[in-house]
């Protein structure tokens, strides 16, 4: 599979991370409304299948056509789009009983991946929901903006770096594939004790030593591998500092470069909206929040940071 | 220095090639702080990254940071503050002995003068009236800001100097509030 023919000239986000209750749906719908104000046409698609709600942040409380009719009838992906009250928004519902993300086949991903680059639209953006299955991963990659949301707490930490450090592992593993090389980097990994491998980063300038010419590959593949991360629900100064911690120990420890995007701070009105189902994206833009949302989505697009508060 | 090698040390700091001076204090401050303690950053990495390479990264930072205080040939070299573990710089020049004594406005002025650095160049890069912070080490207590405004000049003028700017502010702070609390009430 090469992810990398792209049919239109439209942009995917996919929005993930790990952890649930992070508040994914709510930046995926925030960035897909900020998207929408500028001007661009928006399809917004809830990949949350089992735990899907992005449909009630626009006020739609029982979508008429979802996911389902894609997986089990058969149905083309684009005409599942539903239109939202917003101008310039659609969304394809998640809503989705009879399947969960780990019974998604091969042959229905490949399908779901090709129709997601044909969907009509300037902006995809996809809600990648909870966990790090391989499908989650796989959707992931398929995006040209990879953007993981964490709170500040550590499980929720620990979520992502499993999060990243697997997509990583299965970017590399799908490169390789590519040039032939299919088995070799789960073998390497599987005995990477006899090979005095810890992580991810080791595994791959293990791969680089061992076979020069696979250097460049690796490379020149992986630098496109540029994950944006988002801090959501933060308090104070001390919560925002962390996004630059976590950069910098992805980065002197898994030699994984990662941008810290931007952060959105705890608001009282988007948990209650969140929590009760309020279809408050339609005035979301009088909420605090809209504003750092604005900041974080022009951050992703310019690849740009977060400037430090207190001089750092 | 080589510039491929001065390189390696912004990077180390994760800072763009062209970084000021104080960007470069602040850069070491708040990394030495992440890879010195028990951050829930570090923590979930604990079973795949040894001690040993949290160690050797702080030490990286240190080397780092040395450098390019020394690269920085019109820079202070004050550092020793900044090496709580004992750890000492190994730029060979004669330190001062701080102790325990507390920090006063004239005490910051010797630090100042020592490192050789001119007041007019901590205004210019901290963007500050050359006024206030002649106040500050004359401690012309009257003629300084809000203790929370002051609180930031403080922290701003520590870290130019490569002093520890929690220590700074707070031994600082305590003479200006005892000062406000002693003037305020016998005002008639």
């Amino acid at each position: 599979m090469t992810q990398t023919t792209k049919v239109r000239e439209g942009e995917i986000w996919a929005v993930g991370g790990g952890k649930g209750g992070t508040g994914k749906t709510f930046i995926t719908s925030s960035i897909g409304t900020y998207l929408a104000k500028k001007g661009k046409n928006v399809v917004l698609v809830d990949m949350d299948i089992g735990g899907a709600n992005l449909h009630s942040f626009f006020g739609i409380s029982r979508p008429l056509k979802s996911l389902t009719s894609f997986f089990e009838m058969g149905a083309s992906l684009s005409d599942l789009v539903v239109k939202t009250d917003l101008d310039n928004i659609s969304l394809i519902s998640g809503d989705v009983h009879s399947i969960s993300a780990d019974k998604i086949t091969f042959s229905q991903k490949l399908k779901l991946f090709r129709q997601i680059m044909k969907l009509n639209a300037q902006n995809v953006i996809i809600d990648l929901g909870a966990g790090s299955h391989y499908n989650t991963l796989d959707t992931f990659l398929i995006a040209d903006r990879m953007v993981v949301v964490l709170v500040p707490e550590v499980i929720a930490i620990e979520n992502m770096y499993h999060f990243i450090k697997n997509s990583l592992f299965r970017k590399v593993k799908k490169i390789l594939k590519e040039y032939g090389f299919k088995e070799i980097v789960q073998h390497i990994w599987d005995r990477r004790q006899s090979y005095g491998i810890n992580n991810i980063r080791e595994l791959i300038d293990y791969l680089k030593d061992s076979f020069s010419y696979i250097g460049t590959i690796l490379d020149h593949e992986l630098a496109a591998f540029k994950v944006h991360l988002v801090l959501n629900m933060v308090r104070n100064n001390n919560d925002i500092l962390l996004g630059a911690s976590i950069k910098s120990v992805m980065m002197k420890y898994l030699g994984v470069p990662i941008q810290y995007s931007g952060y959105v701070e705890y608001n009282d009105a988007v948990w209650k909206s969140v929590r009760e189902r309020k279809p408050f994206m339609i005035n979301y833009l009088a909420t605090g929040c809209a504003k750092e949302i604005e900041v974080l989505v022009e951050n992703v697009i310019k690849g740009k940071e977060v400037s430090l508060p207190g001089g750092y | 220095m080589p510039k491929d090698e001065l390189k390696k040390y912004y990077d180390m700091l994760e800072l763009p090639s062209d970084a000021p001076l104080r960007d470069i204090h602040n850069s070491f401050l708040r990394l030495k702080k992440l890879y010195s303690g028990d951050s829930i950053v570090l923590a979930p990495l604990g079973e795949e990254f040894s001690e040993k390479k949290r160690k050797r990264v702080l030490e990286q930072i240190e080397e780092a940071y040395l450098k390019l205080l020394e690269a920085k040939k019109d820079a202070p070299s004050r550092t020793a503050l900044l090496f709580s573990d004992g750890h000492e710089p190994e730029d060979g020049a004669e330190r001062d002995k701080i102790g325990d004594a507390p920090l006063t406005g004239p005490s910051l002025r010797k630090l100042r003068e020592k490192a050789g650095v001119d007041l007019n160049e901590i205004a210019k890069e901290m963007k500050l009236r050359m006024e206030l912070l002649k106040s500050v080490e004359d401690e012309k207590y009257e003629a300084l800001p809000e203790a929370i405004y002051l609180k930031v000049h403080l922290k701003n003028y520590a870290s130019f100097l490569g002093l520890d700017p929690v220590r700074v502010t707070e031994e600082y702070l305590r003479r200006y509030q005892a000062w406000k609390e002693k003037t305020v009430p016998t005002e008639k």
